[in-house]
Parts: structure tokens; C-alpha cells; sequence
């Protein structure tokens, strides 16, 4: 009987262990197969010679190759500086425009669809249309410039290393601008009519409110946005591929573009790998931040505790 | 230390009327309370005298001043919103300080400020937590901090205690009379609920359809109500209407042949009417009795259901001219009656205790009243 006793629950935990086992198995199998198998299979292929035909052990060279570049700092950099510039603009102007239409207007509907095409335009059709506004005979950027006087013959916009990188950074803020509008006009809207009115009745001004009700009740919301538009555009590699190619001389290459070019356009897997690899580690770093920063803002500005 | 006055406030949203040509006059100190059914415009008033809403017409004046047009700082109120209204991102300090911060009120007032509001409403030891820690009654109490820091001429409450328990709500309604004493500030209350009403008003408005139905203390309403509106309104639970004919009338009574009880003579002063019109009867259910072997008539109840509250017990069915499934019938019963559901009482009520409506459902003049 006491022998029967002891082994009853572990049995019964057993038998459970086993069936929450089986639950998980099918979820498990195939994030094994999408995500764990490519990603353990880029980090063997990061330490090898992996090219057409061949693939040897190498050990670390790659990454020695890839760090002692002169190139890689500047690539390094210019992802840095796509994706600050990038974010930074995209927030700034969601978050004027999410105000704009969280504004009670006669026909905010119609204001609230209009800001939608960019993100509902297929990118490589946004881009393809971007394309044609920076060209520089035909283009109609170049051709109001000219006529405005501001300069005196056709200009190409993506001919030259400043300009492309400038003019990408508007398609880029372009297409990714409404989404973080919408994002944001929810969290404002989701801010209690209440709040507001007490505060007006207390003598706080639009921009008073604005700062100490608005801001505040959407951080956490903007404080999300703000880490995953930059993790979408630390990745953007369409919108530059398109436009650019990552051109002209290197002047749009980022690290993902790079990655692209070496491994898929230069068949180099082993070094592409390498540039994979290096993309992880950065995201990672950024979901942590992203995870702690979420957490702080929620601590700070969140309803509890 | 402040009047309001109301004059001829008129207020539509498009093409629905919500308020009708209101006129108050509110005096220093006074304790007013808004009540009505949900839609008659009450808290729209608040609104309009907050300086939330405009009034399509009309004027309101506070200490002699016009101020219609005037920002709500300008105006001197404050409000208690129904949901209190707090931020929750702030800690309870900071709501209370929010008015102050507004107004760039120096640190070192600002916090002897926020301290005594605080140390008013009990609240010292709450002040670094956020709102959402603190219970409904401490929520409360910290919308009410935030309206008396900047010692406001007219406080506003906006059904301050719906959101709160049974047991709480009546602990508040203490809390706030008490402090209307202390404050010694005009303060203008909205609740649909007519215990609030009763038990904190010095005044009623009692408003119905957009419109002031009566306007008075609660003794006044309870025993001189104007319309039959107001009768039904105020006391719990609430008054019995009875159909009846108008046989007799002359300056100080009308005799009435009411359905069930008979021929009765009432000491009212009748209004315009005469003889053969139909009257309604309204009988409080605290002013019946159970009939003994002296009293004369008399008229039998069928109890429905008894809810005893312990002091007294409170009978629900319906008399003879009702349907007999009704419980619409209420009387107030001691509260140890031996009575068990289904069973006939014999009920019996003072005439002097009874009140007249004429078919428009206006009042006739109580002459024996208490008040």
C-alpha cells in the first residue's frame, strides 16, 4: 500500500509531463525546422569556404577577413545611420500625423484612409514609382526643381552617393510612416475623454496635455514601435535593392544588402554566412534592449504598480 | 464663497432639445443636487456650468460675474469626474499636484498644498503610489484632492459615488457631507440616485426631459411634491398611484372616489378641475399601516413578495383594481408583520397623509403636511 502511494503521483506527473510532451511536439517540430535548422545551419556555414562547389572548414578566417575589411566600418555605419535617420523620421511623423487625425474633423475618415496607400501600395511598386520620381530626365522631382529654378539641368537623384542615400531614406520613411500612424492614432484614441477634459478644466493647455496625458498614455505603444521599426529597418533590404542595389559605389549598402551581395550575387556563402551571423547577434542585442525597455516603460507609465 | 446663477440656459445637440429654458438660483455654501432619470439633461448642465459645453442660450453667472464664455480656471470650479478621471501614470501625489503644476504654483507651496489636501482626505500615506494600486474609495477621494488644491469657489460632482459598492457609496456620502462642512464651498452634485440626493442636498433640482421640474429642499420635495413626476421620484420605495374620480371640492379638502378605497375626503386645495374628473391618488408606502379592528375602511392588499430589512419589512403585490400578478403595490411594514407571501393584509392610511394629482399630474397643496 505505501509503495503504491509513493509511486501513484509520480506516475500521474509522469503521464503529464508526457502529454504537455506531445502538445508542444508538433510546434517544436517545426520551429526546429524553420528556425533553429537555418540559423545552427548559417553559423556552421559562417566558418567555412562555402562557394560554388566547394565548402571547407576554415575556422574563424572569415570573420577575421570580414572584421579587418575596410569596408566593414563604413557598413556598419551607414546601417547605424539608415536606421536612426529612418526611425527617427517615421516616428516624428507618425506621431504629427496620428495627432492630426485623432482630431475630431468633419471627414477624419476619409484623412485616415488617405494616409494608408504607402503601406497597402506593394513596396516594390511603391518602389518602382519612387524610381521614376528620381530619374532624372523624366522624373517629375527633377523636372519641378528645374523649373523652380533651384537647379539648372536634370539631376539624378540616385547617381550620386549623398543623394541616393537620401532619397532612399525618404522611400524608406515614405513607406513605413503609416503604419506607425495608425499604430499610434490607436493608442491616442484608446486615451480616456476623461483625462482630457479634467486636465482642461484644471487650465492645461493643448501642448500641456498633449505632454503630460498624451505622450505618457501611449509610451508603451511608442516605445514598441519605435524598437520594431528598427529592427524592420535595420533589415529594409527591398526598398534599397530596388532603388539602388546598394549603389552607387557602395553608397546605399547596408548590412543586410551587403549580406545579399556577397553570399547570393557573388556566391560567397561562407562569408554571407559570416554577415548573418553578425546580423543575429546585433538583433539579439536588440530584442534584449527592446524586452527591457518595454518592461521599464511599462513599469513607468503602465496602469499598475 | 460664491453664487450661481442660471438664467434661461437652453442647450441642443443638433436637432435635439436636451435642456429647456433652466433658471437657478444657487446661494453661497449651498449643497445642490441634480437629479433625474438617465436623459434629462443633468449631467449635460454640469457640463455646461463646468464650462465643458456651451449653452446654445442663456447665461451663467457665478459671484455676480457673467462668465458663459470663460475658461473653467476663469470660472473658479472645479469637477469630480465619474470616473474620477486620474492619470494613471502619475502617482497619486502628482494627480493631486496636476492643477497646481498647470497653474505654476512654486515647489514649496505646491507640496504644503497637496499635504493639507491630503492630510484632508486621509490620504498621507498613499501619496507615492500610482492610482491603479488604490482601492475605489481611495480613488475617490484623490479626484477630490485634485478639486480642492486650488480652492475652487464652486465644486462640481459628477456622479462621484456610482462606481463604487453598496456599503462604500454610503460611508462617501458622509465623507462628503462632512466635507462641505469644512470647505464651506458651494458644491453642485449630479446622481440619478434620489438617496444621495435626499441625504446631501440642502437643495434638489430634481430635472426631467430637459426641464426643472422642482427645485427645493428634500423635506419640501419629499412632502410638497409639484408634480406627480417628483412624488414618484423622490422616497424609497416609491409612492402607490391610485386611479380616483373627483366628487366634491372646496377651498380646503376634495373628496375623491378612489378605486378600492372608497370615498375618502383629503385635505388638499384643489387645483382647476371639478367634478367627475379623474385624480390620481398617491399614497407613500410608508404612510400605510395595517388596518386594526377600529379603523374605518381599510382596503385589502395581496403581498406578493416581503422583503424584510430587519426594522421594517416592505410588502410588494397589488390591490383589487390591479392585475393580480402585479407587484406594482408597495407598503412599509413593521418589520417583525407576520405575513407570508400570498396571503391578504388589511392596509389603512390618515388622509391628511395622502396626496392629489390632477390629471396633468400637478399637485394639489397639502394642507395638514408636517413641512
Amino acid at each position: 500500500m505505501q509503495l503504491l502511494r509513493r509511486l501513484m503521483p509520480r506516475k500521474g506527473l509522469h503521464s503529464t509531463k508526457f502529454f504537455a510532451w506531445v502538445l508542444i511536439a508538433p510546434a517544436a517540430a517545426y520551429m526546429c525546422l524553420i528556425v533553429a535548422w537555418p540559423l545552427v545551419e548559417t553559423i556552421r556555414l559562417s566558418f567555412t569556404n562555402s562557394g560554388l562547389g566547394i565548402e571547407d572548414y576554415v575556422g574563424f578566417a572569415n570573420y577575421e577577413k570580414l572584421l579587418s575589411s575596410r569596408k566593414f566600418p563604413d557598413t556598419i555605419g551607414r546601417t547605424f545611420y539608415w536606421m536612426f535617420l529612418s526611425v527617427g523620421l517615421k516616428l516624428i511623423l507618425g506621431l504629427i500625423g496620428a495627432s492630426l487625425l485623432a482630431a475630431n474633423l468633419k471627414g477624419k475618415a476619409a484623412f485616415r484612409v488617405l494616409v494608408m496607400p504607402p503601406w497597402i501600395v506593394p513596396i516594390a511598386i511603391g518602389c518602382i514609382g519612387w524610381l521614376w520620381l528620381y530619374n532624372g530626365h523624366f522624373g517629375i522631382l527633377s523636372g519641378v526643381l528645374q523649373n523652380l529654378g533651384i537647379i539648372d539641368g536634370p539631376f539624378e537623384f540616385l547617381a550620386y552617393k549623398n543623394s541616393a542615400f537620401y532619397s532612399a531614406i525618404v522611400t524608406d520613411v515614405w513607406i513605413g510612416t503609416p503604419m506607425i500612424t495608425i499604430f499610434l492614432l490607436a493608442a491616442i484614441q484608446n486615451v480616456p475623454r476623461d483625462l482630457y477634459e479634467a486636465a482642461y478644466i484644471d487650465g492645461a493647455s493643448r501642448w500641456y496635455r498633449f505632454r503630460r496625458i498624451t505622450m505618457p498614455q501611449i509610451m508603451p505603444m511608442f516605445a514598441s514601435m519605435a524598437l520594431l521599426s528598427a529592427i524592420w529597418t535595420f533589415n529594409s533590404f527591398e526598398i534599397i535593392w530596388i532603388l539602388t542595389e546598394g549603389g552607387p559605389r557602395g553608397g546605399t549598402t547596408t548590412l543586410i544588402v551587403d549580406t545579399y551581395k556577397t553570399a547570393i550575387a557573388n556566391y560567397k556563402y561562407g562569408q554571407g554566412a559570416t554577415r548573418a551571423v553578425l546580423i543575429v547577434a546585433i538583433l539579439a542585442v536588440f530584442s534584449l534592449l527592446y524586452l527591457w525597455l518595454v518592461n521599464k516603460v511599462n513599469k513607468k507609465y503602465g496602469d499598475e504598480k | 464663497m460664491a453664487t450661481v446663477a442660471l438664467q434661461n440656459i437652453s442647450k441642443s445637440f443638433d436637432d435635439t432639445q436636451v435642456l429647456n429654458n433652466i433658471n437657478l438660483s444657487i446661494e453661497d455654501r449651498e449643497f445642490i443636487v441634480f437629479v433625474g432619470p438617465s436623459g434629462c439633461g443633468k449631467t449635460t448642465l454640469l457640463r455646461i456650468i463646468a464650462g465643458l459645453e456651451e449653452a446654445s442660450e442663456g447665461q451663467i453667472i457665478i459671484d455676480g460675474e457673467d462668465v458663459s464664455s470663460a475658461h473653467p480656471v476663469d470660472r473658479g470650479i472645479s469637477m469630480v469626474f465619474q470616473s474620477y478621471a486620474l492619470y494613471p501614470h502619475l502617482s497619486v501625489f502628482e494627480n493631486i499636484a496636476f492643477p497646481l503644476r498647470v497653474a505654476k504654483v512654486p515647489e514649496a507651496e505646491l507640496n504644503q498644498r497637496v499635504e493639507h489636501a491630503a492630510n484632508i482626505l486621509q490620504l498621507t500615506n498613499r501619496l507615492q503610489h500610482k492610482p491603479g494600486q488604490l482601492s475605489g474609495g481611495q480613488r475617490q477621494r484623490v479626484a477630490i484632492g485634485r478639486s480642492i488644491v486650488r480652492n475652487p469657489k464652486v465644486f462640481l460632482f459628477d456622479e462621484p459615488l456610482s462606481n463604487l459598492d453598496a456599503a462604500l457609496r454610503g460611508d462617501m456620502r458622509v465623507e462628503l457631507a462632512s466635507l462641505h462642512q469644512d470647505l464651506n464651498a458651494t458644491m453642485i452634485y449630479v446622481t440619478h440616485d434620489q438617496v444621495e440626493a435626499m441625504t446631501m442636498a440642502d437643495k434638489i433640482v430634481v430635472l426631467n426631459a430637459g426641464s426643472v421640474e422642482q427645485f427645493g429642499s428634500p423635506m419640501e420635495l419629499y412632502h410638497h411634491p409639484r408634480t406627480k413626476f417628483v412624488a414618484s421620484f423622490i422616497g424609497q420605495p416609491n409612492m402607490n398611484f391610485i386611479a380616483a374620480t373627483l366628487t366634491a371640492s372646496d377651498d380646503t379638502s376634495c373628496s375623491i372616489d378612489a378605486d378600492d378605497l372608497g370615498a375618502l375626503t383629503l385635505p388638499v386645495a384643489p387645483v382647476e378641475g371639478s367634478h367627475g374628473d379623474p385624480v390620481c391618488l398617491g399614497i407613500r408606502p410608508e404612510d400605510l399601516s395595517l388596518a386594526t379592528d377600529g379603523d374605518a375602511g381599510g382596503f385589502i392588499m395581496k403581498v406578493k413578495v416581503l422583503e424584510r430589512l430587519g426594522g421594517i419589512a416592505i410588502a410588494y403585490g397589488s390591490i383589487k383594481s390591479q392585475a393580480s400578478d402585479s407587484q406594482s403595490f408597495k407598503a412599509v411594514l413593521p418589520g417583525d408583520v407576520q405575513v407570508a407571501p400570498g396571503e391578504e393584509i388589511r392596509l389603512h392610511v390618515e388622509p391628511s397623509k395622502c396626496h392629489l394629482f390632477s390629471d396633468q399630474g400637478i399637485a394639489m397643496r397639502r394642507l395638514k403636511a408636517e413641512v
